[in-house]
């Protein structure tokens, strides 16, 4: 792969978005339209506790995504009520197009005491072509952990295909600690799960990326098909001082299949990398890949997981 | 039914060598008859920790099958460990509801994680003994039934039954939660069935077994349901959503519906004449009933005052079930 770096092209402390989220814009998606592209993301904003909720906006972009159009006015969905799966945070939140319909596959995110986080992935559908999204039934996830997927079920990337929805997605088996005086740390991989009709899924609790070391964190895969092959990005970390450190921050990984089942792994092969004295020079992470009049984009975020902003690059071969 | 009272049949704290994980509680009884005696399961505490939090461990205690009043034996061990950190069950594992199934009992199970917003999350578990009830062992770390988009919280208090060759899960999801006067949330959860053909794997009904009686705001729980004279007899219990715990008018009673189909449910609280006693162990509540049907009779476990604080008791049905 080959892929054209063209730079940052959204920065949210540029801007005010709506509702008060006023930090991070992160993890990319696009949805292409006729005449624009919008790319969603997710901004935070701070509660009373010190606590940050996540939240979906939009940006429009010409085609080119040179040039930004408009902001959306509102939060793209709600975060959930009191007690709910989403109530505090929707993170990342997927967009699929499926024929007039537009369909989402979110994040939730919810507080816990003795770990910070619990996630599970909720179906959204917008009836307003694509600036608002209504949860489906009474609001709780179509995706809760599972026996075999015990905790943190979440970054759903959806494909509909031969009649039939592809997911790939990460869930935890475990969580981990550095040592007894810290925090314990989440930990996932990615999975792959399929359903009829985009809500009722057939998982199998198995990680289907070779992980790199012992504790390797997959996240936010996405999945596209061309010259023969599907490729799948996504990102990954050490399981451990991922934040601060750049030598286990987040990086883009690769890997291609034949099948769309069994994956090959092959970072060297992904054809981009952080960048030094750039945006992204110390992380690259939340990766998604879409199609825009035949040529192929990769949205992702840069330093301190999206802070300030996305950015884009353009595939030039493979 | 008129339904006469036993009195308490178990309480932990009149046991003096007690072990600390059993300090207090018996909650949530749920039988399991053997050839000589009756396995009843209940859930119990060990203190609060500092930040005056429990943990709710599952145990047991025998009764002799001809005087269900006399205690024979009693679990030495919880029948379930507590689940890994970040899992649904780190918290506890109540209530705990079991079947025969062949040779061995599995047991469906409210696992509890804490949450920062409001208290608790529960999701079910599924568990095997094959050690004829002692001790379980999990099928995997994550529960078999979680939330869902129409069940979006507190999935929990499950009963687990055979009928006609499938297994019949009834239980109770959140509906939702809300602040009382003081600011501290609460929680109305609604009956909700699931059908299964293995216990692991469930489908949903996807709607509420009963309408609501004292209000929308009515809280329903433990939905234990037996077939007898042709049809399917729940007995459940029911609260009002706020004042319920010091306010014993407002506290859980014991209700009753019956059906043909298990899907379609008539409720008739109104049969079931089975009231607190002012001034005893059950004043301010009949709770979390089991109903079998033991040689000939029939009987119903229940917990009292504080939802099995002050133990699980007995009443025995005067006559048959209704026809």
């Amino acid at each position: 792969m080959r892929w054209q770096k063209l730079g940052k092209i959204f920065d949210p402390t540029e801007h005010n978005l709506a509702d008060g989220y006023s930090i991070f814009a992160k993890s990319p998606q696009a949805l292409v339209f006729d005449n624009f592209v919008r790319i969603y993301f997710c901004a935070q904003k701070k509660t009373e506790n010190g606590k940050y909720l996540s939240c979906p906006h939009y940006a429009d972009f010409d085609k080119n995504l040179c040039h930004l159009r408009g902001l959306s006015s509102s939060p793209a969905i709600s975060l959930g009520g009191l007690g709910h799966f989403d109530e505090h945070g929707i993170f990342p939140m997927n967009v699929l197009r499926l024929g007039d319909r537009i369909l989402a596959f979110t994040t939730g995110w919810s507080r816990r005491i003795s770990v910070s986080i619990e996630m599970g992935i909720g179906f959204a559908e917008s009836f307003d072509g694509g600036a608002t999204f209504s949860k489906y039934g009474q609001g709780g996830p179509i995706m809760p952990p599972t026996v075999k997927e015990p905790s943190l079920v979440g970054d759903a990337f959806v494909r509909f295909t031969d009649s039939t929805f592809h997911m790939w997605y990460i869930f935890g088996d475990k969580w981990l600690r550095a040592s007894d005086d810290l925090e314990p740390d989440r930990f996932y991989r990615i999975a792959y799960a399929h359903s009829r009709n985009g809500l009722d899924w057939e998982r199998d609790g198995h990680y289907i990326i070779e992980p790199k070391s012992q504790n390797e964190c997959q996240a936010l895969p996405t999945v596209f098909s061309v010259g023969g092959l599907h490729h799948m990005y996504f990102c990954y970390r050490d399981a451990f001082d991922f934040r601060k450190n750049r030598d286990k921050s987040y990086r883009l990984g690769y890997a291609y299949s034949h099948d769309g089942l069994r994956w090959i792994r092959d970072d060297g092969a992904a054809g981009i990398d952080v960048t030094l004295g750039a945006w992204d020079s110390d992380m690259a992470c939340y990766p998604h890949v879409f199609e825009c009049d035949g040529d192929h984009y990769l949205l992702y975020n840069g330093n301190e997981f999206g802070k300030y902003g996305f950015g884009a690059a353009k595939l030039l071969d493979l | 039914m008129i339904w006469e009272k036993h009195g308490v049949i178990f309480d932990p704290a009149t046991i003096s060598d007690r072990p600390s994980w059993m300090h207090g509680y018996a909650q949530a009884p749920n039988s399991i008859v053997f050839d000589d005696f009756v396995r009843v399961y209940f859930c119990c505490r060990p203190l609060p920790d500092a930040r005056k939090q429990f943990v709710s461990y599952c145990a047991y205690v025998d009764l002799d099958r001809k005087d269900l009043r006399r205690i024979v034996g009693l679990a030495q061990e919880p029948i379930l460990p507590l689940g890994a950190l970040g899992t649904f069950d780190e918290f506890g594992t109540y209530p705990v509801s079991f079947a025969r199934d062949g040779n061995d009992i599995i047991a469906i199970y409210g696992g509890w994680s804490r949450c920062e917003s409001v208290p608790f999350n529960i999701s079910l578990g599924y568990a095997r003994s094959t050690d004829g009830g002692v001790t379980f062992e999990k099928l995997g770390p994550g529960p078999v039934l979680s939330h869902s988009p129409n069940e979006p919280f507190v999935v929990t208090s499950p009963k687990i039954r055979k009928f006609d060759g499938k297994w019949i899960l009834a239980y109770t999801a959140g509906r939702k939660w809300f602040y009382d006067e003081k600011g501290v949330p609460e929680i109305i959860y609604k009956l909700r069935m699931a059908v299964s053909d293995d216990g692991i794997v469930w489908s949903r009904l996807d709607k509420d077994l009963i309408p609501d009686r004292i209000g929308e705001d009515e809280a329903q729980a433990c939905p234990d349901i037996l077939f007898a004279n042709e049809k399917y007899h729940m007995f459940f219990c029911y609260r009002h959503g706020l004042d319920f715990r010091k306010n014993p008018a407002r506290s859980y009673r014991v209700g009753y519906a019956s059906s043909l189909d298990l899907v379609n449910w008539k409720r008739d609280d109104a049969q079931v004449e089975l009231d607190v006693t002012p001034g005893s162990w059950d004043a301010e509540m009949i709770a979390y009933p089991n109903v079998l049907e033991l040689d000939g009779r029939t009987y119903m476990f229940y917990g009292g005052n504080g939802n099995g604080k002050s133990g699980f008791g007995l009443a025995e049905l005067r006559g048959g079930l209704p026809l």
